[in-house]
């Protein structure tokens, strides 16, 4: 009796193995591309984005016929936050799937790990979540990055402060305590340095504080004129929070990331007004290029799709996937690739200047997106404007910040 | 006295009692049934949610909601004891911990799918609301948690020395082959006490949801603060959780204040293994697990 049920379930597995190399067999001709990004863990939320985006984009392309023919298929792995299973993830996308190309998941530790294993299988590997400058600093040639370097990325947060009157002479600088936010951090100083801002406290903490009041309210007592916060979505909304709980209005609060994904403003409501964030896209910017038409275009197809309006790393994901493509259908490449193949992509991706509904996309030899201007959006009537550049501005800035008591 | 250290103080006292409101359940189910419930923090999640979801479909406030966040998680802990955990008692710690553990990782992966990785937050109109009294802020949500915690503590001590459940569920702490042979159903009193320890984690959550940002996999943090509060306390030591939470969440403000917030974190962690060698019985040596 025991020797059947064994022999069953022998039988059922040996079909369902069949089944699944039939189904490979039969999409032999796509593109499989790879990607380990974070959709558990701390950075759940943050990947899931990324995963939207490449699946819009994957969707549209196949839609248009698929890159030279081929349509595009996604292989997905979640590497829960951890690097070191982004690491291995990557590994297992480029030995035991076999796929043909990578795509980058989220978050600058998670590309830190995943970036050495590209080089030494040699698969391109661009990302839209990640700006680490330790990214930029190891002479790798196979990683790519379409937004800037997290230091640069800030500056539109700072140099904001130049237009407004009467201008802030102090800043306070907090941050979690890790790579992305941390240089976020040290791009604020930077820039406060530039623009004649005095840094009167600068503290990083760990991702695990739970006590955001008596961190802030030390901040408070030492009055500066405004906050800057290296932060992701969750030390954002927590700093939002206790700053309100403590009765902390600086003229103005800054956030390296955080305040442009919609949630942010779903549930904080009007407490999320007048407070500003880095950005490197917002769908009002003149961009235009292939597949996705215009940046509005790009923005109403996501609303359709997602229900949602995309924010800049979504834009800047999707933005990749669209220069990887590009490259694919300038040297008529297709499925499988050959290592050679993957060689020419990566010289292609240094060398060429894309057009894209992102904006630009123009790698230098350390593989940072050089041709991006930073951008400042701020809360207003929670809804996102952009307010710096002033060339793109849609709204005019609101600063000071209101006091929490008379809002 | 100086303004800052006063303001230090409060922040650490309101701080601890929120510390304490969600330890209290985890005390209390150690301490009669010898489980570290390591799906404490999935406990407090599930109150929150609770909140959160009864505040955006029927715009009922946290503080409204807070009984029936206390009667789902009672209802949830029953069944978990009775059909679950009943399984592993009297059995070595370490299978408590394989099975704590594992519904941790169940619930947590459970609710991401449900409710997705998004983080939520209650902004209600009172949300942030503080009163500046002599120059000293005080957050008006967290001092209802804190009053919380206190009436939580009083409420179970006099549920346990007053009742006759309570006096069952002592006497099977105590010695529960005794508490048998005298009658105690024990299986019944054990789902009783996880019961009562997930609806009182639930009613933290619950009240806590106005200021904390909830997410499924908010549990394990709270996890683990839970455990260093009961260890200071004293393990198995009801009323420890209160005194243990408030130690360690003026420990962690004067370090933040003083020192830095990456210290007040570490601290926790440092009082926690002074503790384990200096002091096992807990702050006041009446833990009755050393």
């Amino acid at each position: 009796m025991v020797l059947k049920n064994f022999r069953s379930i022998l039988i059922v597995m040996l079909v369902c193995f069949l089944s699944v190399g039939v189904a490979r067999a039969a999409d032999k001709s796509a593109w499989k591309i790879g990607v380990a990004v974070s959709l558990t863990g701390v950075f759940g939320k943050d990947g899931s984005l990324v995963k939207d985006a490449y699946t819009l984009w994957q969707e549209t392309v196949n839609s248009q016929g698929g890159i030279n023919g081929a349509p595009v298929e996604l292989i997905f792995y979640d590497d829960k936050s951890d690097p070191a299973t982004t690491a291995k993830l990557t590994e297992q996308l480029i030995v035991s799937d076999k796929v043909d190309l990578l795509l980058g998941g989220f978050g600058s530790s998670q590309l830190f790990a995943a970036s050495p294993v590209a080089e030494k299988y040699q698969f391109p590997l661009i990302s839209g979540g990640a700006s680490s400058n330790k990214l930029f600093e190891r002479g790798f040639k196979y990683y790519f990055s379409t937004l800037g370097k997290a230091t640069e990325e800030v500056r539109g947060c700072v140099d904001i402060f130049s237009v407004v009157t009467p201008k802030p002479k102090t800043a306070a600088i907090i941050g979690a305590d890790i790579l992305f936010t941390s240089l976020a951090c040290d791009g604020f100083k930077k820039y406060c340095q530039k623009n004649g801002i005095e840094v009167i406290h600068f503290e990083l903490f760990p991702m695990a504080l739970q006590d955001y009041n008596s961190l802030l309210m030390k901040v408070k007592n030492k009055k500066p004129d405004v906050l800057l916060v290296g932060s992701h979505l969750l030390v954002a909304m927590k700093t939002v929070k206790a700053m309100k709980e403590i009765d902390f209005s600086p003229k103005a609060v800054a956030f390296s990331y955080g305040p442009t994904v919609p949630k942010f403003v779903e549930d904080l409501k009007g407490d999320a007004n007048y407070v500003i964030a880095a950005s490197e896209w917002t769908p009002n910017m003149p961009y235009s290029g292939k597949v996705f038409g215009t940046a509005g275009d790009f923005s109403k197809l996501y609303i359709k799709r997602f229900n949602r309006r995309p924010d800049y790393v979504e834009a800047a994901a999707a933005g990749g996937a669209v220069a990887q493509q590009q490259v694919l259908e300038e040297l008529g490449l297709k499925p499988p690739l050959s290592k050679e193949n993957r060689i020419r992509i990566m010289e292609a991706l240094h060398k060429d200047k894309f057009e894209t509904f992102y904006g630009k996309i123009q790698f230098g030899n350390d593989g940072a997106n050089e041709a991006h201007p930073p951008v400042a959006v701020q809360i207003q009537s929670e809804k996102l404007e952009n307010v710096f550049p002033l060339d793109f501005a849609e709204a005019k800035i609101l600063y000071p910040f209101k006091p929490w008591k008379e809002r | 006295m100086d303004t800052v250290f006063a303001q230090t103080i409060i922040n650490g006292l309101l701080l601890g009692g929120v510390y304490a409101a969600y330890s209290a359940g985890f005390s209390l189910i150690f301490g009669v049934m010898g489980v570290v419930n390591l799906a404490h923090g999935e406990l407090i999640m599930l109150g929150a949610f609770t909140s959160y979801w009864l505040f955006t479909y029927f715009n009922l406030d946290p503080y409204l909601s807070a009984p029936f966040a206390m009667v789902f998680l009672f209802l949830f802990g029953y069944v978990v004891q009775k059909y679950i955990i009943n399984r592993v008692i009297g059995q070595p710690h370490i299978m408590s911990y394989i099975l704590t553990f594992g519904l941790h990782l169940m619930i947590a992966n459970i609710a991401i799918k449900i409710w997705t990785q998004d983080f939520r937050s209650i902004t209600t109109s009172y949300s942030g609301a503080n009163v500046a009294i002599w120059g000293l802020n005080i957050p008006l949500a967290r001092s209802v948690t804190f009053m919380v915690a206190l009436f939580m503590t009083w409420g179970l001590w006099f549920f346990l020395m007053r009742t006759e459940t309570g006096r069952a569920i002592r006497a099977t702490a105590q010695d529960k082959e005794v508490a048998r042979l005298m009658g105690v159903d024990i299986r019944n009193i054990y789902a009783i006490t996880f019961g009562l320890g997930a609806a009182i984690t639930g009613l933290s959550g619950s009240v806590m949801s106005p200021f904390v940002i909830i997410s499924p996999e908010m549990g394990l943090e709270y996890t683990i603060i839970a455990f260093c509060v009961v260890v200071l306390g004293g393990m198995g030591y009801m009323p420890g959780a209160l005194v243990g939470g408030l130690v360690l969440g003026v420990a962690q403000s004067l370090a933040a204040t003083y020192l830095n917030a990456g210290i007040s974190v570490a601290i926790t962690f440092i009082i926690l293994f002074i503790m384990l060698v200096i002091c096992p019985k807990g702050i006041l040596g009446k833990g009755t697990v050393a």
